[in-house]
């Protein structure tokens, strides 16, 4: 900004631990009415000294003045050391605009960095869950968070040995539960880190509905949802309300672990239809069997359900059962599956779920890989499917979905994908016997290397 | 400094709570757009709210033409930054732009610009006007800047893009072998500007079903090298730059495989051409195409004057024996340049002996360059020049062969020579002597076969089998940013 003497931009001197810095008040204001430095800028001491690291706060005023953090900052400093002085100065709300990554684009997506917890690593859940691209691991009975900027926040540790599932119910407050323990247990991770309560499946006229233990949740707005099972094989969702801590609802209960009653291992919510999503899906050495379910928590109702294999004697991919599936909750428009044999992406669009056969097969001229053990995401109208051989992304187009593999051969031996979640314009994924979990954004800077 | 008045005047500037000083000469240095320009005139302290560090690079290259060497602790997309904040062409501090910088002989591995996914780089083109680059792989196409540190990727509906040609900064043309249309793509809006094909497609109906073979560009058009869905005509198609409709169409071949029309030698004029390159100097379009049959490969080398196409090519070449892998016509040097698919050898064709002989079929002759000694390897059954690829790019001439880029130069001999008798001695061919050198260092080699080549600017482009990124090769590195 080029700035002649006038009232209106009055220019202000700053000496930042020994070092002057000149600019305008209108620069400074751009900080936003509470940070310091607007406060700062109606002093009448000139020059206004303020005890911190000078050049910190030349990377901070570039902020100010261009809307960006120059290329170079982080030749010299850590994300987290600009981040907290940020947070110093009041301006950290700027920094966030500033450096929030390119919108997620599957098909020029690179691994970036991966989030580790410094002591037992191996990631079992995790939630990216928000909409700031910030992550909260569950690792050997404790939840680490990171924050918008990859930083650690917090850790807690739970009483649960293992963490099997978690989700945030605020941006406090993670809720957690484990196939091996009882209860679904609330835990504050970020301010008071510690225990919140806890919720038990009780059924007083059932005595078989007892220590039910958790095998997914899904947190929305102002419920949680949870799929438990007792030690006698008795099953169904729960709803909890986010406030009081209470079971509300009682959702689908069944009995045994058969393909049409098992538990359900994935919970996915359409907040705006008011609906449910449940799949269930085991694999044995005699291929794949399972069902997804739509539910009405209002009125506890069945909407739809599919069962693989059985119900679609009369598609044409009989035999083929999904291996995963997931429901594009950003949209609410369509449910995605992945099958098993041919490894084949298929789409049913909520509004023809009456068909008899609502699956329409994503077709790609290249041949898919087998979807034995694949892991499948909706995220940002993009399908991801995480297979074997790698990463794949389905991006929808004007002329149709077309298939790309987004992993690298290289990547890919990394160990196999064990669980994707999207979180803002970031991809998180869990392998195998990888520590942590990697990270992926899009970029337009070319990431070209010198070569020595 | 000169005493005259105007010349001791000093210009004070305060930049970001920091004090510079310089004359009105070196601030109109930065051109008269510039915002520095403006402050030249200027008596008082100009003050600018900006980082003092980065202004004091670029007031030294005001002041010396060149960078510091203290700029390297910036990133370069920062001092390019604020070069176009204060209105100074960010091209001309890095000099990486610069076309007349070129030279092949100190070309030198510089940078490696990954490609995301899986595919490998099928083709890659470098925009004439800019210095940007882009490339090919999968259905997709990613686009690098000037600077080369920022991209772009859009999603093409190509199952995968055989010919690629960068229009401009925004606009990119695409086609392939299997999948009908030219399409021109706007990368920063990721969408299609146009679709184009063959509307005149013997085939009514069916013209937008015509696949295309190559893609070629002049100043004022856009060609496109098309081929029926049956495979049994093809023709180029000129479209206007400006409005993306067709011009002209020429080079066409019709029922090719009918009874009723061709004797064999009508087939080689049938042969749908798949490099399209554009002669700026003679304001003529070169088009090559070859076709493996069963006599081996045949193809052929025709020039076009797209002002009168209705005569047939200015120019034509059949080929039979030792057909060329590929071919290309160096401006600067005049001549038509091919690798034989058998010998692997590189001929030549002076094109101002083309003109002088008036010959428009046939009667020239390819000549061998290279070493004297070498014997010559064209009478062998072997496909030497397998895959090998040639481009011409200011005055030199590459063949890519395996691994390795031959670069092909004219060495300039003294006149007396030519007459001397002892022409032979110094390899000279139709008076001229061709010599040619194997690019890089050992430590360059051993990367893997080199699929496609292009030029730009100051660099050369390459990608090589299986690998995920773009070599990138400078001239004129002064400073590594």
């Amino acid at each position: 900004m080029v700035v002649m003497d006038d009232d209106q931009q009055r220019r202000i001197k700053l000496n930042v631990g020994g070092k002057v810095f000149e600019t305008t008040v209108s620069t400074l204001h751009r900080a936003g009415p509470n940070s310091l430095l607007t406060v700062l800028s109606v002093s009448n001491s000139h020059p206004i000294f303020i005890d911190r690291d000078p050049d910190l706060f030349s990377v901070l005023l570039s902020l100010l003045r261009c809307g960006r953090i120059p290329y170079t900052a982080h030749r010299q400093f850590s994300n987290q050391e600009i981040a907290e002085e940020a947070l110093y100065y009041g301006i950290d709300s700027c920094l966030r605009t500033a450096i929030s990554p390119s919108l997620l684009d599957g098909i020029d997506a690179a691994p970036i960095t991966i989030v580790q917890p410094t002591s037992d690593a191996f990631v079992s859940s995790f939630s990216a869950g928000s909409e700031d691209g910030s992550v909260w691991l569950a690792h050997a009975g404790q939840i680490s968070a990171y924050d918008w900027n990859l930083s650690h926040a917090a850790t807690v540790r739970t009483h649960l040995e293992g963490i099997t599932s978690i989700g945030r119910v605020s941006s406090d407050v993670a809720v957690v539960g484990s196939t091996e323990a009882a209860g679904l247990h609330f835990y504050n991770v970020i301010s008071d880190r510690r225990h919140v309560g806890s919720v038990h499946w009780i059924d007083r006229s059932d005595l078989r509905v007892h220590k039910a233990r958790v095998a997914s949740i899904a947190a929305g707005s102002t419920s949680v949802f949870a799929a438990v099972e007792s030690l006698h094989r008795e099953n169904a969702i729960l709803a909890v309300d986010k406030t009081t801590l209470k079971v509300t609802h009682e959702i689908g209960r069944q009995r045994g672990s058969s393909t049409k009653t098992a538990v359900p291992g994935k919970l996915s919510i359409l907040e705006r239809k008011g609906l449910v999503f449940a799949s269930a899906v085991s694999g044995g050495a005699f291929g794949y069997s399972g069902y997804m379910r739509l539910w009405d928590p209002r009125t506890r109702g069945m909407v739809w359900e599919t069962i693989d294999p059985g119900s679609g004697t009369n598609s044409n991919r009989f035999g083929d059962s999904f291996a995963d599936a997931d429901v594009d909750r950003e949209e609410e428009s369509a449910i995605y599956k992945v099958c098993w044999k041919s490894g084949d992406v298929a789409m049913a669009d909520l509004r023809k779920l009456g068909n008899e056969d609502p699956w329409v097969y994503l077709e790609d001229r290249r041949k898919a890989q087998n979807g034995d053990g694949s892991v499948l995401l909706c995220h940002r109208n993009q399908v991801f499917v995480a297979k074997h051989g790698g990463l794949e992304v389905w991006s929808k187009k004007e002329f149709g979905f077309r298939r790309n593999l987004v992993e690298r051969e290289e990547h890919s031996k990394l160990g196999m994908i064990e669980n994707i979640e999207g979180g803002g314009e970031r991809l998180f994924l869990s392998r195998v016997s990888m520590e942590g979990v990697e990270v992926w954004e899009t970029s337009d800077l070319s990431g070209g290397k010198e070569t020595t | 400094m000169a005493e005259s008045s105007t010349n001791n005047i000093i210009i004070t500037l305060n930049v970001g709570g920091q004090l510079f000083q310089t004359t009105p000469q070196t601030l109109a240095l930065a051109g008269s757009n510039s915002l520095l320009y403006t402050f030249s005139a200027s008596t008082t302290t100009v003050f600018i709210d900006r980082d003092p560090d980065l202004f004091s690079i670029l007031l030294s290259f005001l002041r010396t033409s060149r960078l510091p060497s203290k700029s390297l602790r910036f990133d370069l997309l920062d001092i390019i930054a604020e070069a176009e904040f204060y209105g100074i062409d960010p091209r001309s501090i890095t000099g990486v732009s610069d076309s007349s910088r070129f030279d092949g002989f100190d070309l030198q591995k510089s940078k490696i610009l990954p490609l995301n996914g899986r595919d490998s780089p099928s083709a890659i083109s470098t925009t004439t006007a800019s210095e940007s680059v882009y490339v090919a792989h999968g259905n997709k196409i990613t686009y690098f800047d000037w600077s080369l540190r920022r991209k772009s990727t859009l999603l093409t509906c190509f199952p995968e893009i055989d010919s690629l040609l960068g229009v401009s900064d925004s606009l990119v043309a695409a086609g392939a072998t299997d999948f009908a249309g030219l399409r021109v793509f706007n990368v920063g809006k990721r969408e299609v500007k146009a679709t184009l094909t063959w509307k005149s497609n013997p085939l009514p109906g069916v013209g937008g079903n015509s696949t295309v073979q190559a893609i070629g560009s002049s100043p004022n058009h856009l060609f496109g090298s098309f081929e029926s869905s049956r495979r049994n005509s093809n023709a180029i198609v000129a479209f206007d730059h400006t409005t993306l409709q067709p011009a002209v169409e020429f080079s066409r071949a019709d029922e090719i495989y009918s009874s009723t029309a061709t004797t064999a030698n009508d087939l080689y004029s049938a042969i749908p051409s798949t490099k399209l390159q554009w002669l700026a100097s003679s304001n003529v379009l070169m088009a090559s195409g070859s076709h493996g049959g069963p006599s081996g490969l045949v193809g052929n080398i025709k020039l076009w004057d797209i002002r009168s196409t209705n005569g047939g090519p200015i120019w034509h070449l059949k080929e039979r024996d030792d057909c060329f892998s590929d071919v290309t016509v160096s401006d600067t040097l005049s001549t038509i340049f091919k690798v034989g698919i058998n010998s692997g050898d590189v001929f030549m064709i002076d094109m101002r002996r083309l003109t002088n002989g008036g010959s428009k079929q046939d009667g020239t002759q390819w000549a061998r360059i290279g070493e004297v000694w070498r014997s010559t390897g064209a009478s062998g059954k072997g496909r030497e020049g397998s895959g090998c690829k040639m481009e011409s790019y200011g005055n030199q001439v590459f063949c890519v062969k395996g691994e390795n880029v031959e670069i092909w130069s004219e060495v300039a001999i003294a006149s007396t020579v030519r007459d001397s008798g002892l022409a032979i001695e110094y390899g000279m061919v139709d008076g001229r002597v061709m010599r040619r050198n194997v690019m890089g260092k050992i430590k360059d080699g051993g990367c893997g076969r080199i699929t496609k080549i292009g030029f730009g600017g100051n660099r050369m482009f390459l990608t090589r089998k299986d690998q995920q990124f773009v070599e990138v090769w400078e001239s004129h590195v002064v400073l590594k940013l």
